[in-house]
């Protein structure tokens, strides 16, 4: 079979016995065509003989080879795609086979919507065995690209559609170790934790979870991904936001060691606004920082001094933190 | 070559960069023929921005567009499930043979988009045929389909429909309760929403999810007052805040949480805020200091700092995004509709 151009020299197709009997079909441009490519001519070649396959709607195996020469050069596009399942399913072909060919060109093309797409269709048809394999080349992935959207995307349609849960809670707990910044790991931990059939939900798998964040906060909590996480856990539950002591317990921790750390004003600033009493020590902590303020008499509100603290420390967002300030009345 | 990046809007070098990309692409574009009318779009939306539409024929390139709309050849394929629009390049439109054309949302999208640029006169349009078969193509959850012959659904489709039906000045074609009841769905833990429900909060899919649903009617301009909206449709304040949180210490806007900046997010971005009314919230400086940085000698834009080659997608962006913020060689920009707003 040949492969790209650049390990051995492309032989036309026109110049290929195998397909003297048939006419390429040239892309009609049209008169006056706006952006048009400077396509090779390898590309416009291979093009030219699978407009001539299609248009016969040619289901041998010829054509599933065409369609391979095709898709190396043109992977994005959906029509050759929807063919080749055309010519599989004529053929009976080889669903492991055709995995194995997908997959290769997945690890060139990993952000290609059309390759996922295809990978999903095998998918159906495989079945429940073959998710754990699958899940296996999502890994393999994401070890490259531990951020790759369609990765993600795919990787959750096969948990929800043929299983495989029972490991993920642990591969986003790995991944986190490798990089707890790693946002696309936190979002998969939340899938996790709610959909899971294996879990029980969020209300069985709140209490450890916010263990679980709490501990990430503390371990870097100049990262965002885990504040939202924190802040998502407790969405279903807002009363607990501000009777559970393990909020004010961890903001006093942070504040402490790290009194710029903006994501934790930030989540005080709401935890107040959503109705936390604050204890002694929180309010200390707050005029005790923001009385090196000259802005702003020492009685205002808690929310407003740490708004106004906010728009120091976090200059980008000068205008928002100004316009919750604003709005601290409404 | 320049030195250090200039703080001033090279005008006419992206206008020669944006013609040049209409009149041919360079091949390395092949790998994305299959979107050529959506290319087309970048290249005459992007003219229209920098006021150069004088410089290509008009007609010529509605001619062109309207060339690639898809039509049925037997009068029940509309029945069948088939969708009518217009198809995004050569390679999916088929004259001869029992196969149709593929037509898709997108580049149907990106077709009216350029006919409303450059001031196509709809009124002897016929839209019935994109519209009734459009029907087709929402699922029972509300989201879209691009295609009729199978795909993945998310986001992205569901936006255009509600942009194609805005153009068109007709929502026969879509249940928009049910759609908007699916980009509920979308939205994730943090405030942003995810191409599909569970997915994780992306730049992209937060404009899709909030211009559809502007273009929709189901969101207003005025964010002071709407701060108090009723929880069945979207959390607004999370949604703020994602936002705003977007915009990183060198001025640009990522994507996604702890993710680096990138020219494009200023535009998907900037415009959910500017949607809501609240655009003067970003910090408007740092953003257009970064954005030069992404500006590239050859006209166009990067998508990192201090890259060299420019590709035709984050140039539009670039523009677009310069354009929010008044940039004053930039025409005005229709935000929700992601196109040159007749000047």
């Amino acid at each position: 079979m040949p492969s790209s151009s650049s390990e051995q020299a492309y032989v036309p197709l026109r110049q290929r016995a195998e397909w003297a009997d048939v006419r390429p079909v040239p892309q009609d441009e049209g008169p006056h065509p706006v952006v048009p490519i400077a396509y090779t001519e390898e590309f416009r070649d291979v093009m030219d003989y699978f407009r001539a396959v299609y248009v016969a709607r040619e289901l041998s195996p010829r054509a599933l080879r065409l369609t391979t020469e095709a898709l190396l050069r043109n992977p994005g596009n959906y029509t050759i795609w929807h063919f080749r399942r055309l010519v599989i399913d004529a053929l009976d072909s080889d669903l492991v086979e055709e995995t194995l060919f997908v997959d290769n060109l997945a690890k060139a093309n990993s952000k290609n919507y059309q390759i996922w797409h295809h990978k999903r269709w095998l998918a159906e048809k495989l079945g429940p065995e073959a998710a754990n394999d699958d899940h296996d080349f999502t890994r393999f992935i994401l070890c490259h690209d531990a951020k790759n959207y369609h990765a993600w995307s795919h990787r959750q349609w096969v948990l929800q559609k043929l299983g495989g849960w029972d490991k993920e809670l642990d591969f986003c707990h790995q991944l986190l170790e490798e990089d707890i910044f790693n946002n696309s790991a936190w979002n998969q931990r939340f899938f996790v934790i709610t959909r899971s059939p294996l879990l029980g939900g969020l209300s069985a798998m709140w209490d450890s979870e916010v263990d679980y964040t709490i501990k990430a906060i503390l371990q870097n909590p100049n990262n965002e991904s885990p504040w939202r996480y924190l802040q998502g856990l407790y969405k279903g539950n807002p009363d607990s936001l501000i009777t559970d002591e393990r909020i004010p317990q961890l903001l006093l921790n942070i504040l402490k060691e790290n009194s710029y750390c903006v994501f934790a004003w930030n989540f005080l600033l709401d935890v107040l606004c959503k109705g936390l009493r604050p204890n002694n020590e929180i309010i200390e902590a707050v005029k005790g920082f923001t009385e090196l303020d000259d802005a702003g008499s020492s009685d205002e509100d808690l929310p407003t001094r740490i708004c106004s603290a906010l728009e120091r420390m976090d200059p980008i967002r000068v205008n928002y933190w100004a316009w919750r300030k604003s709005n601290l009345t409404l | 070559m320049e030195g250090p990046e200039p703080s001033e809007f090279a005008k006419e070098r992206h206008a020669a960069f944006a013609e040049m990309m209409l009149h041919e692409l360079p091949r390395d574009y092949a790998s994305q023929e299959i979107n050529r009318v959506t290319l087309a779009y970048f290249a005459v939306s992007s003219l229209s921005l920098l006021r150069s539409l004088h410089r290509v024929d008009k007609d010529q390139i509605a001619t062109w567009v309207l060339s690639f709309q898809a039509k049925p050849k037997e009068t029940h394929d509309v029945d069948d499930g088939k969708f009518f629009g217009f198809c995004g390049s050569r390679s999916c439109q088929f004259s001869e043979g029992p196969g149709q054309s593929v037509s898709n949302l997108a580049s149907t999208y990106s077709a009216l988009a350029i006919l409303k640029v450059i001031g196509y006169d709809f009124q002897n349009f016929d839209s019935s045929i994109i519209l009734e078969s459009m029907r087709s193509l929402q699922m029972p959850d509300g989201s879209f389909m691009p295609i009729d012959s199978g795909a993945e659904t998310d986001l992205r489709f569901v936006y255009c429909a509600a942009a194609i039906s805005s153009i068109l000045n007709d929502w026969s074609g879509m249940d928009r309760e049910k759609a908007k009841d699916y980009i509920i769905k979308c939205q994730s833990y943090d405030g942003g929403f995810g191409l599909i429900p569970g997915s994780e909060s992306h730049g992209g899919a937060t404009y899709c999810a909030v211009a559809a649903l502007f273009l929709m009617g189901f969101i207003q301009n005025d964010c002071n007052s709407s701060l108090s909206l009723p929880t069945s449709t979207i959390d607004i304040p999370s949604l703020v805040e994602w936002c705003i949180q977007r915009q990183g210490a060198d001025g640009g806007f990522q994507g996604r949480a702890n993710k680096d900046s990138d020219t494009c997010y200023a535009f998907w971005v900037g415009s959910v805020l500017k949607m809501l009314g609240l655009y003067h919230l970003v910090n408007k400086s740092a953003l257009r200091t970064f954005l030069f940085t992404c500006q590239s000698p050859y006209g166009g834009f990067t998508k990192f700092p201090y890259e060299v080659l420019p590709d035709l997608y984050h140039s539009y962006y670039g523009f677009a995004a310069l354009s929010l913020l008044e940039e004053k060689e930039l025409g005005n920009l229709s935000v929700e509709l992601g196109l040159a707003a007749l000047n």
